[in-house]
């Protein structure tokens, strides 16, 4: 009974010493895990881009649209799919995470989906599509902040309806030809080069929707190098990049939704949420360039 | 585990000043994605019987996703339609052709403002998401120049083109609709735009026989 006093008061002591000890090892490592990037001197290792992609090759085509008609099968324009194999107007997020995919990586099971491109009314599909995950835009300290897309959710880029270039944010361009100035049209790419469509999605998000009746207005660009206070949350900027197999005379071109102009981009997050934040920790915060592995480069 | 991880996740902004920048949190509501998971969404489709046609919020409770697509698509239908339709009385004098057009007219309009009510009635946004949007079905605006300079049996022929393709898509999307909508008004109504658009194809194809074989009609339910 004497000696139980001490020993009982000992052993929490040493309980306490461990705990203090484990959350400084934590602490430590942890500050060790999100420093060393920064520190590392760009030329050591790491490229200082805060960047990974997926690719993901054409897989689909419908006229059908989750995201603008969801169960209305046939309501819209032609679309062609990349990422999940499944999407069609009836597909919910059980559906993706359910799917295989023609991305790469294999994990990323998401769906993304363009108005198919016609060359003389026939359709062409992207011999290359890239969807790059950028911390861009914004300053270095919102970049660090950056938070992954949440699970489910659903993003839209682009103007179906621009009436015209003054409407839009689609950028054409020639691969292999530089020279060739950007335009917000088809543009004519020499023999040997090809025609590539860039598109950048919204990077704020409000914080709390999946969708919202215009499927806009949960999500917002930057305004200053800051997200706005109506959509506080940064997550990554998606580009989408896609090399069509055609150049030459643009007026054999049109998009299913008009001209190139009407260029838009649709997006339905389904990455698993471990992959996803795993890259935004260690690829867009610490501004490191990393592979279709997420790990840097 | 779980309170030391947050005590140092505290610890950590406390001592890097990272807060500071941070956007204020909303209070009760944990900051999102410090632990990789996201915030609970106020439309989950991950949830027990949800889906992405799951209501929006501060959208009146029965309307579904399905329901606000269908309404939106529909008005932007009717009203490229009503242009169009508006040119037969100077481009035929064909009374079987005035007929028809007249009938579908007259159901235009009142499945229009049918479903203008509903879209007023769900909250969702009243721009017609579909303006200027040239989707299958709608006649754009170079087939209604077309159509202006016609007259006579080519003008029949165009005309009843796009009222083929109007209504088959209409009936298309209603019967979409009746599937796959939550509200039981706009429903209902869906069931009388594939009613009307089914007779209407029939009156069409005995006035101007199709190319084609139809498309199959709407199953009965």
């Amino acid at each position: 009974m004497d000696s139980a006093e001490p020993h009982s008061a000992s052993r929490s002591r040493l309980r306490l010493a461990t705990a203090i000890g484990a959350l400084l090892v934590l602490l430590g490592s942890y500050v060790v895990s999100t420093t060393a990037p920064a520190d590392a001197a760009p030329g050591i290792n790491a490229i200082r881009v805060a960047e990974f992609p997926a690719d993901c090759t054409y897989s689909h085509r419908l006229p059908d649209d989750p995201i603008i008609f969801p169960g209305l099968p046939g309501a819209s324009h032609m679309h062609s799919f990349f990422g999940s194999t499944v999407t069609n107007a009836h597909t919910t997020l059980p559906d993706l995470v359910r799917s295989s995919t023609t991305c790469n990586p294999r994990v990323d099971v998401s769906s993304y989906w363009v108005p198919t491109l016609y060359n003389n009314n026939v359709p062409v599909e992207p011999s290359i599509a890239t969807f790059y995950y950028l911390g861009e835009g914004v300053r270095a300290d919102v970049v660090a902040q950056t938070q992954p897309f949440p699970l489910g959710l659903r993003l839209v880029a682009g103007n179906a309806r621009a009436a015209g270039p003054g409407d839009s944010i689609a950028r054409w361009s020639c691969l292999h030809a530089g020279h060739v100035p950007p335009s917000k049209d088809f543009v004519t790419c020499p023999a040997g080069t090809m025609l590539e469509s860039y598109l950048d999605f919204p990077q704020c998000w409000n914080g709390r929707d999946l969708d919202s009746p215009d499927h806009k207005s949960h999500l917002a660009y930057p305004v200053n190098q800051a997200c706005p206070a109506s959509h506080p949350v940064h997550v990554p900027k998606l580009r989408q990049v896609l090399r069509y197999p055609v150049n030459g005379d643009p007026s054999r071109f049109r998009l299913a939704s008009g001209p190139g102009y009407t260029m838009h981009g649709d997006f339905f997050n389904a990455w698993p949420v471990e992959e996803l934040a795993r890259r935004v920790r260690d690829c867009i915060r610490p501004v490191i360039k990393c592979g279709h592995d997420g790990r840097p480069l | 585990m779980r309170a030391a991880l947050a005590l140092l996740l505290a610890t950590v902004l406390l001592v890097t000043g990272c807060a500071a920048g941070a956007p204020p949190p909303t209070p009760g509501t944990p900051p999102p994605l410090l632990s990789g998971v996201p915030p609970a969404p106020a439309a989950d489709p991950a949830a027990p019987g949800g889906s992405p046609t799951a209501a929006f919020p501060g959208v009146a409770g029965q309307f579904n996703g399905t329901d606000i697509a269908w309404l939106q698509l529909t008005v932007a239908m009717a009203e490229r339609l009503l242009p169009m339709l508006a040119l037969v009385p100077n481009r035929t004098t064909d009374p079987s052709w005035e007929r028809l057009t007249t009938r579908i007219e007259a159901t235009e309009r009142t499945h229009l403002t049918r479903s203008r009510r509903l879209l007023a009635d769900s909250g969702a946004p009243v721009t017609n998401p579909h303006e200027g949007h040239d989707m299958p079905g709608m006649v754009t605006d170079a087939e209604l120049t077309a159509l202006r300079s016609a007259s006579g049996r080519a003008f029949h022929q165009l005309l009843a083109g796009h009222l083929r393709a109007h209504l088959t898509q209409s009936v298309r999307i209603a019967t979409a609709e009746r599937q796959g909508g939550d509200h039981p008004a706009t429903t209902a109504l869906a069931a009388a735009v594939v009613r009307a658009g089914t007779a209407d194809l029939a009156r069409l194809d005995r006035l101007d026989p199709p190319p084609t074989p139809p498309p199959a009609p709407a199953p009965p339910q």
